[in-house]
């Protein structure tokens, strides 16, 4: 688009300059002259006041709960009880465990939704004709099922006497007796791995074959004239095309991990057994809505945004390091 | 000019992003009223002092019921009942909230709306009390009318809903937990479903006999059940808290007994494995012999056994040797929040219905909740076919007698206590460790924290 179009816009940058070296009087603020200074932001304003109200002053609103005990009834005022709900969050049987947890949904979710992704997008970008689409809309399947329903039709797979899972397994000789998978402390996080793990792989799939499909083909022809192989050319050419996407997908999958498991671990384990699935999302939807403890909820709440935020930040910078811009 | 459009515009956007957060919405979202309600509730705010039935008073009734599918159906047609009989009558509308998280009623309460009538649980009666603005039945509604309707229902049930001598919530809907038996699986394995188990120990050998005949688990019940492993401590004479509630002592002998029978039991192969909701799908499809398991549930499993062919039999829960089983209760109350005096009459209307004969009739033939009021059960007109055809109610009424409530944990740390609780009771039972030791460490947690 042409900016140079809208006198109006370009009018309007110098004049803020001008008017941040000048003060206006009163007189002078409503004149039409001086409506060009702040012409700006008056376009600003709208996305403003909606970020603000939205996302600021809850911001805000948490980092103040944290410091309060309260339950959001009405008639009750927050007190403010200093750092009693952070270390009582520090100290709760849960958290450590919670924290724990957390790091192996991230590291373990990145095959899913990364590794075997990125290999579905490259196998069916080289197919030819209809059958590209047929893959990709079948791997893209699950994640347009509703979690809710993904998670009971586990549940029923996983049954630990009806399910076809354990009576398969038991046909099969691989184990005698069944497992009950989601009130055992060896398979429950596993469980709700593999469960996120599934729906996550047609997403990333989907999102690394538009990569692929924007990527420079003469690469490939010029390789395939010398001779190269495959997977050769997989990690010479293909791994650098689409490092954004591979980066972005990353970040994406650490930041989100959390979110991701979160609908699985309260349909199917509640935390458990003993809180041994719980992560650091669930112990806070836990406290706050449970027991409607918004000080000790918004506690857990900014220790996660700080958390995450440090690890947006690297991610961001060791993205702009990794990434190659093919253009 | 135009640039004063554009101020114009921007003053405009303004104005209606803080109107659209500050407007209250009247949709209650979430529930769909089980019959057509109006829109918009009517302000119930006119100065009459009497019902009108041509201008009937709208009241909420907010009902976890509603959220499951096996009680839904009943609960659905008890509210239909009276708007379409009583209700029409009078000049009462009750609209019906579904509350799945069992807490809407206090985020409604919190954001402004009208919540009248709320089904409650009696753990957190105290803290509703102080925070919600719950009314007590003797001060708002008519005296000799509150007394006379009281007097046909079960003393001991009312008496739970009662703070500092007055009612904070009537006794609604009453279950205990009661042994469900396969017939068909018991007669596989040679048992006469007649002759249910009456001791622990008989459970274990009639769950062994069925799993070594049919190959099927004989005997289910989730160790993450909630509520019905408290009675297996109460059986065996142990306690979970001391009697004014500053100390667990659940970890005594008896406890320790009671919690390493269910283990030895649940690692011997012919218990079922899994979580409350699988045990008791496994159980209704016809996969386990028998079932520990609330009566609210017996509609459900009622169908189960029908769809599947066999038919169910109903047993008390089990002892442990000659001592007196003690089985809990879990349920539900009503509690009340009116603002005007036509709101006390409407209020007044739906709880003698529902509370009545006519209310329990539907609440204990269509969802399997104890019939409160003591009239009906032998009265033709009501319940007596129904429990005539179903001795499973005549067995849950037994147990009544024999109730304790369960545990109320304190508020301070309710949600800890409860959990550390519920964990120790996974890991004594699931796990291979002494579940002396678990239960050792979880009532040493659980008293740091009630210090």
């Amino acid at each position: 688009m042409d900016y140079s179009a809208a006198p109006g816009l370009t009018g309007a940058i110098p004049a803020v300059k001008t008017g941040v070296k000048r003060k206006l009087n009163v007189t002078e603020l409503f004149t039409v002259k001086s409506l060009r200074v702040l012409k700006p932001y008056m376009f600003l304003l709208p996305a403003l006041l909606i970020l603000g109200f939205w996302l600021y002053k809850p911001l805000i609103n948490t980092f103040y709960y944290s410091f309060t005990k309260w339950t959001m009834l009405p008639g009750t005022k927050p007190e403010p009880v200093g750092f009693a709900n952070y270390l009582k969050l520090f100290g709760s049987k849960d958290f450590g465990t919670a924290v724990k947890n957390t790091g192996f949904y991230i590291v373990m979710l990145l095959p899913f939704s990364v590794v075997i992704p990125l290999i579905l997008a490259n196998v069916t970008n080289s197919m030819k004709g209809r059958m590209k689409n047929v893959y990709r809309a079948l791997f893209f399947f699950p994640m347009i099922m509703a979690g809710v329903s993904t998670a009971t039709i586990f549940r029923w797979l996983l049954n630990p006497g009806t399910g076809l899972v354990n009576i398969l397994l038991n046909k099969t000789g691989i184990i005698d007796g069944s497992i009950s998978f989601f009130t055992q402390e060896e398979t429950a996080k596993w469980a709700i791995l593999l469960i996120t793990g599934w729906k996550m792989i047609g997403f990333s799939t989907v999102i690394f074959s538009a990569a692929l499909t924007g990527t420079d083909k003469s690469y490939y022809e010029a390789a395939s004239l010398d001779g190269s192989r495959k997977v050769r050319k997989f990690f010479d050419f293909t791994v650098p095309l689409i490092s954004p996407t591979i980066l972005f997908m990353v970040m994406m999958s650490i930041l989100f991990a959390s979110q991701w498991t979160f609908a699985y671990i309260d349909i199917l384990t509640n935390g458990g057994p003993y809180g041994t699935s719980t992560n650091i999302y669930y112990e806070m939807y836990k406290y706050g809505f449970s027991s409607m403890n918004v000080g000790m909820s918004s506690a857990a709440a900014n220790l996660f945004l700080a958390v995450f935020g440090v690890i947006a930040a690297v991610l961001t910078t060791v993205s702009k390091k990794l990434a190659f811009y093919d253009n | 000019m135009k640039k004063l459009i554009v101020l114009l515009l921007a003053a405009a956007l303004m104005f209606t992003v803080f109107a659209g957060c500050g407007g209250n919405t009247a949709s209650s979202g979430g529930a769909t009223p089980p019959s057509k309600a109006p829109d918009k509730i009517p302000a119930n705010d006119s100065p009459a002092t009497a019902l009108d039935p041509n201008n009937p008073v709208t009241i909420t009734f907010y009902s976890y019921s509603l959220s499951y599918p096996t009680m839904r159906p009943g609960m659905e047609h008890l509210i239909n009942n009276f708007n379409e009989t009583t209700g029409k009558e009078k000049g009462v509308f009750v609209k019906a909230i579904e509350d799945d998280t069992m807490g809407k009623y206090q985020t409604d309460i919190a954001a402004g709306e009208q919540v009248n009538v709320i089904q409650h649980a009696f753990s957190v009666l105290d803290m509703s009390k102080e925070n919600l603005g719950l009314q007590a039945y003797e001060d708002i509604f008519p005296s000799g009318e509150l007394s006379e309707h009281i007097s046909h229902m079960y003393e001991n049930a009312v008496e739970l809903g009662k703070i500092d001598g007055k009612t904070y919530a009537l006794a609604f809907t009453f279950s205990t937990p009661i042994l469900y038996i396969n017939g068909a699986l018991f007669e596989a394995a040679g048992l006469d479903p007649n002759e249910p188990p009456e001791t622990w120990d008989e459970v274990a050998a009639y769950a062994k006999r069925i799993y070594e005949s049919t190959g099927k688990p004989g005997f289910a019940l989730s160790p993450q059940n909630g509520w019905t492993t408290e009675g297996l401590f109460f059986s065996n004479g142990a306690n979970i808290l001391n009697s004014d509630r500053t100390e667990a002592m659940f970890a005594s002998p008896e406890g320790i007994e009671a919690m390493e029978m269910w283990q030895e039991l649940y690692h011997s192969g012919a218990h079922a494995l899994g979580s409350d909701s699988e045990v008791s799908e496994q159980f209704m499809s016809g996969n386990a012999g028998m079932l520990i398991q609330s009566t609210s549930m017996l509609s459900g499993i009622k169908a189960g056994a029908e769809a599947g062919g066999w038919k169910l039999y109903g047993a008390e829960m089990p002892a442990f040797g000659d001592k007196p089983a003690v089985p809990v209760n879990s349920g539900s109350a009503l509690a009340v929040r009116s603002s005007s005096e036509l709101e006390n009459l409407a209020i007044w209307e739906f709880i003698k219905y529902v509370t009545g004969p006519e209310g329990y009739t539907i609440i204990t033939s269509e969802i399997g909740y104890l019939p409160l009021n003591k009239d009906i059960v032998s009265d033709p007109q009501y319940l007596k076919p129904f429990v005539d055809e179903n001795p499973i109610i005549a067995t849950n009424l037994r147990q009544l007698e024999r109730l304790r409530p369960v545990t109320i944990w304190p508020a301070e740390n309710a949600l800890e206590l409860r959990q550390i609780f519920a964990d120790a009771i996974t890991k004594a039972i699931t796990t291979g460790n002494d579940a002396g030791e678990v239960l050792t460490e979880a009532q040493e947690q659980m008293n740091a924290l009630l210090k």
